[in-house]
């Protein structure tokens, strides 16, 4: 039964065609095409224009931002240059200041330090005068008593009649 | 006779009924219309309309919703015009192209799509807009006229040297593409919609559950290149005519 249907349905098909009802042209042609010009008319009216605005306005909107993006960047890594300069001639000075600090600091220690060691001589050396005196003055204090001392000595061992 | 009664068993049958070549016929003044092509083509283009006055009610910057879907087609359609007629001169044929690409494709996804044989008519049955000849007969003429103006606007009246470019031997091959050019976009596009419904149908028949399945995606895969191609076709056509044969081969 199925396939008969299709065969009939195949010539059915054709039969309809060729009573040219599927080639039907009437005034459905030009009223359809005046209704599409109009659906353009108004589509271009509701649809491309606002929209290809909006799309033309964002692409404007990216460039610019694009562009400015750019701008700002180049001017960043201006500012970065400069002041990686700046840094530079800065740690530079710094070194320097640091240098001549440190020189500084040396020669201050080291007048110091020969100054300490001067001090100390000096000090020293009247030390040394003061013992010096002092042993003198003892030795001259010790000098009539030594006469005495050997006197008695003298008493001692020889007797008192021998010395006279 | 036979054959008729083989066409009364299929239209007695409760599922699905194969109706080629019925109208809706209407009247104006003298005229006769197919009713049931404009019902689906109001229809068509009422989507259409909700659709655009959807998107553009209220526009963003940053696009959302229907706004997103309808920019993306928007820029499809740019694109596609652009690829086809070049960056100086797309902009002014994008609304013609683009409506001719919406308006097909619309109409026969909704064909495809929509269960219009639920709706019932006194004669004839509802279908894609495309399905019809005057339909596709009308946008294929409006793409001769577009074409026409295209190379007239630009080159005056040496558009008319390229009937005669490469050697005035080719005069006829020449004038007859002008026959060729709207009789096949209209053939193609009526064909392939009506024959993908007949399949359908056909099988539908036969089978009404599951097998069809296949075949109705096919359809659907169909429908939407046949109206990319004819749009690339349209847009290929006014190319054609601004830019001109023989300029275009000395560029190259």
């Amino acid at each position: 039964m199925i396939p008969q249907w299709t065969l009939l349905l195949a010539t059915a098909a054709v039969e309809e065609a060729e009573k040219g009802k599927l080639f039907d042209f009437d005034a459905t042609l030009p009223l359809m095409a005046i209704q599409f010009v109009i659906l353009v008319a108004i589509l271009n009216k509701l649809f491309y224009t606002p929209l290809g605005k909006v799309l033309d306005d964002r692409d404007e909107y990216i460039r610019g931002g694009l562009g400015n993006a750019k701008a700002r960047l180049a001017e960043a890594e201006e500012l970065t240059k400069k002041y990686e300069a700046e840094l530079a001639t800065t740690r530079r000075e710094a070194q320097a200041v640091i240098a001549t600090a440190k020189a500084e600091a040396q020669q201050i220690a080291a007048g110091q330090l020969a100054e300490t060691q001067q001090a100390a001589q000096a000090q020293r050396e009247q030390a040394q005068q003061e013992i010096d005196k002092q042993k003198q003055a003892a030795f001259a204090a010790l000098e009539p008593q030594v006469e005495a001392l050997s006197h008695q000595i003298l008493t001692k061992l020889l007797g008192a009649e021998l010395v006279k | 006779m036979h054959m008729l009664d083989g066409l009364n068993i299929i239209n007695s049958l409760p599922l699905a009924a194969l109706d080629v070549g019925h109208h809706l016929y209407w009247r104006l003044g003298n005229l006769q219309l197919h009713g049931q092509v404009f019902l689906t083509s109001w229809f068509v283009i009422g989507l259409l309309l909700i659709a655009s006055i959807a998107a553009t009610r209220n526009v963003q910057r940053i696009p959302r919703g229907i706004q997103n879907l309808m920019e993306y087609a928007l820029e499809f359609i740019r694109d596609l015009t652009k690829n086809q007629i070049g960056e100086k001169e797309y902009r002014p044929w994008v609304p013609f192209i683009g409506t001719l690409f919406l308006f097909i494709f619309v109409s026969n996804w909704s064909g495809a799509l929509l269960p219009w044989k639920l709706i019932h008519l006194p004669s004839g049955e509802l279908a894609a807009p495309t399905n019809d000849i005057n339909t596709t007969v009308a946008l294929a003429l409006l793409t001769s006229l577009a074409y026409f103006y295209a190379g007239f606007r630009k080159r005056g009246l040496g558009y008319l040297a390229k009937y005669v470019q490469p050697t005035p031997i080719l005069l006829p091959i020449n004038i007859l593409e002008d026959f060729t050019k709207p009789l096949s976009l209209s053939f193609r596009l009526f064909g392939n919609i009506l024959a993908d419904e007949l399949v359908v149908g056909v099988l539908v028949l036969l089978v009404p559950f599951i097998i069809p399945m296949p075949v109705m995606l096919l359809g659907l895969f169909t429908s939407a290149i046949q109206a990319l191609v004819f749009a690339t076709l349209a847009a290929v056509y006014i190319g054609e005519a601004i830019e001109g044969h023989g300029e275009h081969e000395e560029e190259h």
